[in-house]
């Protein structure tokens, strides 16, 4: 434990949250650990670990990304319109994630080059997008999910002879990549740099107006990438499909040891936090509790699992 | 003669105060409120005349309200915001409707509107506890108290119920005027304080407050209490508004309120900004639905412009900074 740093402490700390949470599972309800329900968590855990890729750049980088469910609604709806009028699947990916990347740019851009909270940029721009979104489709999305990407979300796919569908071991191949990207590479550095201390970070060559425009555009682009993913999941577009993940974004994060203040964190954290979320949500509604319950008592749970680990330190430290 | 005098000075005095916390702090929003009062009025006259004035308050009420609780919070700064606001009015619309006049069989004003206040002022505790002397991140504890006040809501209140009484009806029709006054006047008695003053500087630098002396963690403490306050009173103009209780109404209104905040140019980092701007940012919001309804555009359309409008007005509110702090300091070289 000595020589880990803190976010790897609360990343570690965030997995034996969830290893725990699986236990008490599987001790309080029968079939918790069922290779059924194991493998619809995974899948769950790791649409929403995907989902907030971006919310954990985007915080590192100080900021706050609120267009997440938006952008995500977006891609689900406009990939199945699209590929409902026929065109070919790789076509519509291509165009729906080359919108998203202009979109988390814009974002990026605007709240960045003119020192707007982006809070209310993203929250904003969002707002637009899902109003743009509901008039071209009259808020009646319609369209399918092409086989391809249905079988790779699927609960009950499989993969290399592995009983999980191929989204599973691609997401791992995608946590080596993010987690790389942060810690190896100068794109990586500079996020944690731009977070620290804006104002450095500009004497030492950074341009944090670069910095936001780009990492905002990743931040959009793994959200379509969610909402195509969540088309698949579900079979048909839904507008409405991520508003589940404007807040459970950024509890993952949170959860995950990510300080919202900016500069410190991993990527690592926030897949621990998405499981945590995921075992707590399957725990609590294996109980039979109502979803109101459900959602009071998952509040309380972040309230009390950030309270552990995830404090802010006192003014008085911070001088 | 001479009263008179002091009179007229502190009158004069009174309105320029006015007129610079107005169009100082509030940015682009009083002038988009003129922009889009005279098209509404243009549009709808009978729905703006003088005597619709009581109706029409009481049914932006509940937007006003939820944004000049909102207010404070963010005047904290390091990240201080209260999105539970707007499932904390709907937690104090099921309780009062719920327990106080249908359980207690309560119509007396002096024991419905201190219980709306005190629910109020207990959300506002909890958050206040939460973020500043536990000191989780504020947007992750209202996080939380969003989700328990939510949930606690449709689990005493699945469907909409209740009734009102009718001095409580009144008070989003005739009366519309005296809640807000309410609100309003006690935030203008906190702004005579030297609590206003603390505020303020905290939400500026709260490293350089803390230094000065200034007790940086119970002055935010009191800034969640204040946001829960008036949290209570805007439950109570819903509940005035919808003349019953209904669980899915409250959440609705935290994301529009911050956005009202923005508008009118509340600093969302802290330190800047007024409760008149955020009230006249809530009333624009109205105002654009109200000449957009009219109109008969698809809801669509609806959420389309009222998220430009919100963008163009922070851009625009951002580059007149810029453009004020480059003369300044031309002016000071």
């Amino acid at each position: 434990m000595k020589n880990l740093s803190t976010d790897q402490r609360r990343a570690l700390g965030a997995f034996l949250i969830a290893i725990a949470l699986h236990m008490l599972g599987t001790l309080l309800i029968q079939g918790y650990s069922s290779a059924f329900s194991m493998r619809a968590m995974l899948v769950l855990a790791s649409l929403l670990a995907i989902a907030s890729i971006g919310q954990t750049l985007v915080i590192i980088l100080g900021g706050i990304d609120l267009s997440i469910p938006f952008v995500i609604g977006f891609a689900n709806v406009v990939s199945a319109q699209l590929y409902g009028d026929g065109m070919s699947f790789w076509i519509v990916c291509v165009i729906v994630l080359a919108l998203a990347l202009v979109i988390g740019a814009f974002n990026g851009l605007v709240s960045g080059g003119l020192n707007i909270h982006p809070l209310i940029v993203t929250l904003g721009v969002g707002t637009i997008i899902q109003g743009s979104v509901l008039l071209w489709t009259a808020g009646f999305p319609s369209g399918s999910a092409p086989a391809l990407l249905s079988d790779f979300v699927s609960i009950g796919g499989s993969a290399m002879g592995l009983p999980v569908p191929w989204l599973v071991p691609c997401f791992i191949v995608v946590i080596a990549v993010i987690t790389v990207l942060l810690v190896r590479t100068p794109y990586g550095r500079r996020v944690y740099a731009v977070g620290n201390n804006p104002r450095a970070a500009m004497l030492a060559l950074i341009s944090p107006l670069g910095m936001w425009t780009l990492t905002f555009a990743i931040s959009a682009f793994f959200a379509a990438v969610t909402g195509i993913l969540l088309l698949g999941f579900t079979g048909s577009a839904y507008g409405e499909v991520g508003q589940p993940y404007l807040f459970q974004t950024i509890a993952a994060v949170v959860i995950g040891g990510t300080a919202l203040v900016g500069g410190r964190g991993s990527y690592l954290g926030t897949v621990a936090g998405a499981l945590v979320l995921t075992e707590l949500n399957t725990l609590l509604i294996g109980l039979g509790l109502q979803p109101s319950v459900v959602q009071a008592a998952l509040g309380l749970v972040i309230i009390l699992l950030v309270s552990l680990y995830g404090r802010d330190p006192h003014v008085s430290t911070r001088i | 003669m001479s009263e008179q005098g002091a009179n007229t000075d502190s009158g004069y005095r009174l309105a320029r105060a006015i007129q610079r916390i107005v169009f100082s702090s509030a940015g682009f929003a009083p002038l988009l409120f003129v922009i889009l009062l005279a098209i509404n009025i243009w549009l709808n006259p009978a729905r703006f005349a003088p005597t619709a004035w009581g109706t029409l308050l009481g049914l932006a009420a509940p937007l006003i309200g939820a944004a000049v609780a909102s207010t404070p919070a963010f005047l904290g700064g390091r990240g201080g915001i209260d999105i539970s606001v707007g499932p904390l009015m709907g937690f104090v619309n099921a309780v009062v409707v719920l327990v106080f006049i249908q359980m207690l069989g309560a119509s007396s004003p002096f024991v419905i509107v201190p219980a709306a206040l005190l629910v109020g002022v207990a959300g506002g505790v909890v958050n206040a506890f939460l973020a500043t002397i536990l000191r989780i991140q504020p947007i992750v504890a209202t996080l939380g108290t969003y989700l328990v006040l939510v949930g606690a809501t449709l689990t005493i209140l699945p469907a909409p119920t209740g009734t009102v009484p009718p001095w409580l009806s009144q008070l989003a029709g005739t009366w519309s005027i005296l809640p807000l006054g309410c609100v309003l006047l006690v935030w203008w008695a906190i702004c005579r304080t030297p609590y206003y003053d603390q505020l303020m500087a905290v939400g500026s630098d709260d490293r350089a407050a803390y230094t000065a002396g200034v007790p940086v963690t119970k002055v935010r403490f009191l800034s969640f209490i204040i946001t829960g306050l008036f949290s209570g009173a805007a439950g109570l103009m819903l509940t005035a508004l919808i003349g019953s209780a209904d669980p899915a109404v409250g959440p609705t209104y935290t994301l529009i309120a911050i956005s009202a905040v923005a508008l009118g140019g509340v600093s969302l980092a802290g330190g800047r900004g007024s409760v008149i701007g955020a009230a006249i940012g809530a009333i624009d919001i109205f105002l654009l639905q109200s000449a957009l309804t009219y109109l008969n555009v698809s809801t669509f359309i609806l959420q389309i412009s009222y998220g430009a409008i919100l963008v163009l007005a922070i851009v625009l509110t951002a580059l007149q900074d810029r453009y004020m702090e480059q003369r300044a300091q031309r002016a000071g070289s």
